[in-house]
């Protein structure tokens, strides 16, 4: 019998005359059931039907019906269906309550009421179900963002769901910690329990999954095999004169050196990519290459010119009422006179054009940001984690994007874990660990 | 595997994310806590008020140790001289004038005495008294004790209050990041306008941040009725001692005041020296009892 059946639902969001689910049907059995599909195409949306969020938390107007476990979605309270789904987010860093990890798992157990006999066993069940019995007892703030999300699955875990549903759960994470999510995902389809994941990076998880689905323009079809998952095609250059340059730089925080007597030059139509394990140093280089921070020793010299810096998280610099007037801002400021539309039309954004950039989908968010960053004609260019959290279709346009900034002249610097993102650009590659930098002989190195 | 048993082991080493505190049970905490500050605030004598202040800092440094009290008596000191200096430019009464600006100056001008500059003092050491006093539970506590102290019909508050606290460090960093990402894409601070393109960036993330928590908590139950909680926070012996030690404090202040021995203090017009009563002087010592229990754990 199917845990969670979709008939014919169709869902807008508050004000919106387009649904964001158009009559979707839907079967989910045990197993592993994997969705996928482009970014604001309706997997979040879809996914959080499942638990109610849509339509409780986020209100609107829904129509056809939902059920998990014989509860109607409708007019079952999300915090009533917690006790059947369990639901893991992408921001592992925005679903923490407590600051100890056992705490944390416990925190929905004491939002049911389990008698606090009963919470200890099942806290260690979780723990033990999403591998980290190991950290029970530890400070959240203290854990890798893997292991933040694992402690996420645990706490979803600790409520004995029928379904786990998970929100692109590695998006915000580097390898490792993606690989440590996936992992547990894995291990728990193994164990017979029901999941349902949206992910970009499925690969791993494709022989566990009993189901594919695609979720396109807010409708569902099956995909089998799951789409995206396309190598990104390599890109020759023709580098210049030197762009930029650190001599002996050294440079820290709170007395603490973070990059020790580091050599490093780039140049103009060149990309150099960064690679490096977290807290490495990657985006403090990326920072002094800007001069948005000081060295405390060494010289460092930069070529006249532009500079467009996307920084970690860069969607959090979106506050125009429009995305077409944020990208006039950059180049008003520049002094360039390139119309806007080159650039959304090349991120494949001119239809959303003139909608508010928070209301789009994280992905569309991703690119208007690299849209509001990266017009006109920047001198010097650095990324730091530009692919986190994008579809294969914005990587696409992200590489094409940065080859024409390259040839054209640009001297780009990226921060990144992504291999493929390395392969299809890098001239260099510099491996910045334990406060060294070092050129690679591979652009495949691992990060 | 085996989960931390009791309220204890994960308490204080959580607090702050550095080093080891004693620990403390949080409703032993807030009960002393009370009692410091009822005593500092119902008295305007000095002496006593110093007392408590003295009985705060050394309970401090014997449950939190003195190395991670720094910063916090950096900040007291800072405080309560602002404090003083600001009752002694401002109050201009007094018999004992130190000496005088003249009166055309606006604000700060006419004479400083001793006696704005006594009662300042003695203003200066009520709210460190207070800072301190209160201090426990941000170097001796995590959130979760203090949320586990709270009687049931606020469990609900707590839960959400301490969730929210845990949004407070990204909303400094989204800040830091905005800023200086937006300089880089040509901004220039000319003026409170121009801030507008780094705080409402900052202030929509925010804001965004809080959606999601809250869908996150909405998605695990949060309000669906009464609450329980993995560990519970019992008074042990020590922890009774601590709070009848508090109330004792206080019902002994309030016996001596009424009683009229434990006279306040005024400084205005001439400075007289504050009086001091025995009786007075026990009832403080009583707020000393954390030196003795919580140095005896640590």
């Amino acid at each position: 019998m199917a845990i969670a059946r979709i008939s014919h639902l169709s869902y807008w969001y508050p004000g919106a005359t387009e649904p964001a689910l158009r009559d979707v049907s839907l079967l989910i059995d045990a197993g592993l059931t994997v969705v996928s599909g482009p970014s604001g195409g309706g997997k979040s949306t879809l996914l959080r039907v499942l638990n109610g969020l849509v339509p409780h938390f986020h209100g609107g107007r829904i129509a056809g019906a939902a059920e998990v476990e014989g509860q109607d979605v409708v007019s079952t309270p999300t915090r009533r269906l917690a006790r059947t789904v369990g639901f893991v987010f992408q921001d592992p860093e925005l679903q923490t309550v407590y600051d100890v990890v056992d705490r944390e798992v416990a925190f929905g157990l004491e939002n049911i009421a389990l008698p606090p006999r009963e919470m200890a066993a099942r806290v260690e069940e979780a723990l033990h179900a999403a591998g980290i019995d190991h950290l029970a007892g530890r400070s959240v703030r203290t854990l890798s963002g893997g292991e933040r999300q694992r402690v996420a699955l645990a706490s979803a875990l600790a409520m004995r769901p029928r379904l786990v549903v998970l929100d692109e759960p590695t998006s915000q994470l580097d390898p490792e910690g993606a690989s440590m999510v996936l992992d547990a995902v894995r291990s728990l389809v193994e164990h017979g329990r029901a999941a349902v994941i949206a992910e970009h990076r499925v690969e791993r998880l494709l022989t566990h999954a009993r189901a594919s689905v695609m979720v396109e323009h807010g409708s569902v079809s099956a995909a089998w095999p799951v789409p995206g998952a396309h190598a990104i095609p390599s890109v020759p250059s023709h580098s210049g004169p030197v762009a930029w340059s650190l001599a002996g730089v050294s440079a820290g925080f709170g007395g603490r050196i973070v990059l020790d007597s580091i050599d490093a030059v780039g140049h103009q139509g060149e990309v150099v990519a960064l690679s490096g394990p977290n807290g490495g140093g990657k985006t403090t280089l990326l920072r002094l290459i800007a001069g948005a921070l000081s060295p405390v020793s060494g010289k460092i010299e930069r070529r006249p010119g532009r500079i467009a810096y996307l920084p970690q998280n860069p969607t959090a610099l979106l506050h125009r009422p429009t995305l077409r007037s944020e990208v006039s801002l950059t180049l008003e400021r520049a002094g360039e006179s390139d119309p806007p539309e080159t650039i959304l039309s090349e991120l494949g954004l001119l239809a959303v054009a003139g909608r508010y950039p928070r209301d789009l989908s994280c992905g569309e968010r991703q690119r208007a940001a690299l849209a509001a960053v990266l017009p006109g004609r920047p001198g010097l260019v650095l990324l730091d984690e530009p692919t986190r959290g994008m579809d294969a279709e914005a990587r696409t346009a992200l590489v094409a994007l940065v080859s024409r900034l390259r040839d054209r002249g640009s001297a780009i610097v990226l921060a990144t874990h992504d291999s493929e993102l390395r392969s299809a650009l890098a001239d260099r590659v510099l491996l910045v660990s334990a406060g060294n930098v070092v050129e690679s002989e591979s652009r495949s190195v691992p990060a | 595997m085996a989960l931390r048993g009791g309220n204890r082991p994960v308490s204080g080493s959580s607090a702050s994310g550095e080093g080891v505190a004693t620990p403390v049970n949080a409703r032993a905490v807030a009960a002393w806590s009370a009692a410091c500050l009822f005593v500092v605030l119902f008295t305007t004598n000095p002496a006593y008020k110093a007392l408590v202040l003295a009985a705060a800092i050394a309970s401090l440094a014997a449950g939190a140790g003195l190395h991670r009290m720094r910063g916090l008596l950096t900040g007291v000191v800072l405080i309560a001289a602002f404090a003083t200096l600001l009752n002694f430019i401002s109050a201009h009464l007094g018999a004992t004038v130190l000496f005088e600006l003249p009166a055309s100056i606006p604000a700060v001008g006419g004479p400083y005495t001793l006696e704005a500059l006594a009662a300042g003092l003695s203003g200066g050491l009520t709210v460190g008294a207070a800072i301190v006093a209160a201090a426990p539970f941000s170097l001796m506590l995590a959130s979760h004790d203090v949320m586990d102290a709270l009687p049931a019909v606020l469990s609900r508050t707590g839960a959400a209050i301490a969730a929210s606290l845990n949004l407070v460090p990204s909303v400094s960093a989204s800040f830091v990041q905005v800023s200086e990402a937006q300089r880089l894409r040509g901004w220039r601070p000319r003026g409170p306008r121009s801030w507008a393109e780094v705080i409402v960036p900052v202030v929509l993330t925010s804001v965004e941040s809080s959606i999601q928590l809250a869908e996150s908590i909405e998605a695990r139950g949060f309000g669906s009725g009464p609450r329980t909680a993995l560990k519970s926070s019992p008074l042990g012996s020590s922890e009774w001692l601590l709070v009848a030690a508090s109330a004792a404090a206080v019902i002994t202040f309030v016996a001596a005041h009424v009683a009229g021995w434990a006279a306040d203090w005024y400084p205005y017009p001439a400075l007289a020296a504050p009086q001091v009563d025995v009786v007075s002087i026990a009832a403080c010592l009583f707020l000393f009892a954390p030196v003795v229990i919580w140095r005896s754990r640590a």
